[in-house]
């Protein structure tokens, strides 16, 4: 089979939940907000090739997983498995989809039946794709997981297996039924170091022996070139960053990347990494509109060109910005920081500067921010969103398009693009 | 030399199992000196969290401290029930930090109520005062001080994570134990953590018993290490001496065993096996079964805790083999990768057929 259809190709996928609506949204005939799981990715698997999802809790790496496997409907764009869209899968076509594409879940404690033994958590699958031949497989698969001899865990139950043993089970239960792809949701974070490499070098093993794929979704950066040769940075719903796993780890492009593998802890006292410059977490992945989904945390946040600003102070306003589009300044907080029980306009402007600014802006970027923040104290929201967004607005706010950064590596930053600045600047890195 | 802070001495816990007395730690010896931050590391059930919960008298009903002291400013506490640990150490001296703290704060009180209820029992400051106080610490963790009367689900998980570091650090105790403190949370928010940890050492002075499987947090944050084994300590030393010249086999495995993105190529070490199931007196090495370079000796007594030859007495070893067993492995690897690598030059090229 050396044809040129890739084994799985994800087209411009999205997954969108509806926050649920209250009564109030009924009345008022409110459109809920669109939660934006996951949000345009494309990915492509071609044949034993393992490939690497990674990003942090929240990103929708594991919402990309359930639609994959079929347990989400697809919002819009396409899953195309070995040239057939899903979307045109008959009841057969189903069948064998979900018998070629296996899951291996994180937690190994809860994977596995616990009343059943492993040989019965094994024949399984394979009972219910009608396969014959079981013994032989089932022992076949154990020797393969490094579960052997097989007799001495046939008959166990998952309570008497140590986590390593109970992961391992978990692979031979996604092996035993011969996938074509293996998706692998965090395989082996709840393990110890010492099982970890075992499990990673084992997985390996399994995708060039077996001739499966693999997409192989996790967190952690640092066990990921075990595993996979290409790796696909995810944040708040999209794909950031695509790039062979060497690569991306010796000079991540794009900043969330950078500050993702920069907060990788090095087991080596000699060396002084520099602890993160990010703060926060992701917000939520919740009417996110355009632009860059990184520009609120981003530490590379690209001024307007004629702005004199230092980095932090833009990013403070950013920040500030963000939350009044979100309308989650949180005014009651600020009155009570305030002495006065009826404080003014000027006051209370003063307070929320007090609290959502930790730099001094100054010139007409000082006086900008303090117009716009008596606007906002005198209940004139829209104004001082306006009045900001005039004078601090930036290209980050638009949708960064990819860019090919270097033979098969994209990037989804602005600073990427020739456009954005005739000497192409790269951001600060903090690796 | 001041005294130590906290100092473990020949410390043997066992629980009571059907199977018979189960030994959980063994013999274990360790110090930590004031401002010190401290890290035991080993897998799953070496016996490392049973220290921690020896140390403020949480163990398990059926767990006990068999032999052995555990001082706390000179003062033995190990025999000490939960009145006396309440008056002598507990928030006080000795704040905790759980593994599971996302549920640790009280969700239907604000975290000052919390603060003040704590404060209230064990210092004579008025609730103004211990509010300033809790409003210190959030500002030390990178929390607005605004929102000390916030409720916990106004937090996300890592915020939380810091309201909880914030409760610890709020009576200023000498001592912070915590418990895998970051092991649910992304590197991103794992590293900030370690950042107000970093604040909190140089600003307060607090010491730290880091307790994790992590070896790669503790090489980074920690000033010392000890690595256990199986109930047993395997090597205990400064974070560079155990990491540049290691001498317990388990200790530079266990070292082999995590990656580092620096290197994404190199193989990582496999320890075959699972630690045992130790019930009775250990008197044998408990690394035993596991170990490639085990010798009859190693079964017959437990190794003793002896300095390695170098010029720092402080970094020590339990193995009989430990003048040659690094040197052994690191001649053995270097022999396996040179085979390695010419058996790769002959790289098949597989065609996929069905």
């Amino acid at each position: 089979m050396t044809d040129e259809t890739p084994l799985l190709e994800i087209r411009n996928l999205r997954k969108y939940f509806e926050e649920s609506s209250n009564v109030l949204d009924l009345l008022l005939r409110r459109e809920p907000d669109q939660i934006q799981a996951v949000d345009d990715v494309s990915l492509t698997l071609n044949e034993n090739e393992s490939i690497a999802v990674i990003g942090e809790s929240g990103c929708g790496k594991t919402t990309l997983l359930l639609t994959l496997i079929g347990l989400h409907d697809i919002t819009d764009g396409e899953i195309i498995y070995k040239g057939t869209p899903v979307s045109e899968f008959d009841k057969a076509d189903w069948k064998d989809y979900r018998s070629n594409v296996q899951v291996i879940f994180q937690d190994p404690f809860n994977a596995l039946d616990p009343k059943m033994t492993i040989r019965e958590s094994l024949e399984e699958p394979l009972k219910i794709h009608g396969i014959d031949d079981r013994d032989r497989r089932v022992r076949d698969v154990l020797e393969h997981v490094e579960l052997s001899p097989p007799e001495k865990y046939l008959g166990r139950k998952p309570v008497n297996l140590s986590g390593g043993e109970k992961q391992r089970v978990a692979i031979a239960r996604a092996l035993i039924v011969e996938p074509d792809i293996i998706l692998a949701d965090e395989p082996v974070s709840m393990l110890d170091a010492s099982t970890q490499a075992a499990v990673l070098k084992m997985m390996k093993e399994l995708i060039e022996d077996f001739g499966v794929s693999m997409i192989y979704i996790s967190h952690d950066l640092s066990t990921v070139s075990y595993i996979s040769e290409h790796v696909n940075v995810m944040y708040l719903g999209r794909i950031v960053e695509t790039a062979p796993t060497g690569q991306i780890l010796a000079d991540p492009k794009h900043p969330y990347t950078d500050a993702l593998v920069s907060a990788v802890p090095i087991p080596d006292p000699g060396h002084d990494r520099d602890r993160t410059r990010m703060s926060g977490a992701p917000r939520d992945p919740i009417g996110l509109g355009d632009g860059c989904r990184f520009r609120d945390r981003c530490p590379a946040v690209i001024p307007p060109d004629h702005l004199e600003i230092d980095q932090e102070a833009f990013r403070e306003v950013m920040e500030f910005r963000e939350l009044l589009d979100r309308d989650e300044i949180a005014f009651d907080r600020v009155v009570e920081t305030i002495d006065d029980p009826d404080p003014d306009d000027r006051t209370m402007a003063r307070a929320l500067k007090q609290e959502y600014f930790r730099h001094e802006l100054s010139g007409e970027n000082e006086a900008t921010l303090t117009e716009s923040l008596i606007a906002l104290a005198n209940e004139k929201p829209d104004v001082a969103a306006r009045r900001l967004k005039q004078r601090f607005e930036s290209v980050c706010e638009t949708t960064p398009a990819y860019v090919e950064a270097e033979t098969g590596w994209n990037v989804a930053c602005h600073h990427y693009e020739e456009s954005t600045n005739e000497t192409q600047s790269t951001p600060a890195k903090q690796h | 030399m001041t005294e130590p802070l906290l100092e473990v001495e020949d410390l043997t816990i066992q629980y009571e199992t059907d199977g018979g007395m189960l030994t959980a730690v063994s013999d274990a010896s360790f110090t930590i000196d004031e401002g010190e931050f401290f890290g035991l590391a080993g897998e799953s059930g070496s016996g490392k969290s049973t220290i921690a919960k020896s140390i403020i008298g949480g163990l398990d009903s059926n767990g006990q401290v068999t032999s052995g002291t555990i001082r706390y400013r000179g003062e033995e506490i190990q025999g000490y029930d939960d009145k006396q640990l309440n008056e002598a150490v507990r928030w006080k001296e000795i704040a905790w930090i759980p593994q599971s703290s996302m549920n640790s704060l009280d969700p239907l009180q604000q975290v000052s109520e919390q603060a003040i209820e704590i404060g209230q029992v064990h210092t004579d400051l008025s609730n103004v005062e211990l509010r300033d106080r809790l409003k210190e610490m959030f500002d030390i963790v990178g929390l607005q001080e605004s929102r000390i009367d916030d409720y916990p689900h106004q937090f996300s998980g890592g915020m939380q994570q810091r309201a909880i570091i914030a409760l610890a650090l709020f009576l200023e105790p000498s001592l912070i134990i915590a418990d895998e403190p970051t092991t649910a949370l992304d590197v991103i928010m794992q590293d900030q953590i370690f950042k107000y940890l970093d604040e909190v050492k140089s600003e307060l002075e607090t010491s730290l018993l880091l307790i994790t499987h992590d070896i790669s947090v503790i090489f980074e944050s920690c000033d010392s290490v000890a690595i256990m084994h199986a109930s047993q300590v395997a090597e205990y030393g400064s974070v560079a001496a155990v990491h540049d010249n290691p001498r317990h086999p388990y200790a530079f495995m266990f070292k082999e065993a995590f990656p580092d993105v620096r290197e994404p190529d190199r193989e990582l070490e496999v320890i075959d096996g699972y630690p045992p199931e130790l019930i009775g007196d250990v008197d044998f090495c408990s690394f035993i079964d596991r170990c490639p370079w085990a010798t009859d000796e190693c079964g017959q007594r437990a190794p003793n805790m002896e300095s390695v030859d170098d010029d720092d007495p402080t970094h020590v070893a339990g193995c009989f083999r430990k003048d040659e067993a690094y040197e052994l492995y690191q001649s053995e690897r270097d022999h396996a990768r040179s085979e390695g690598h010419s058996g790769e030059q002959t790289t098949a090229v597989t065609e996929g057929s069905d």
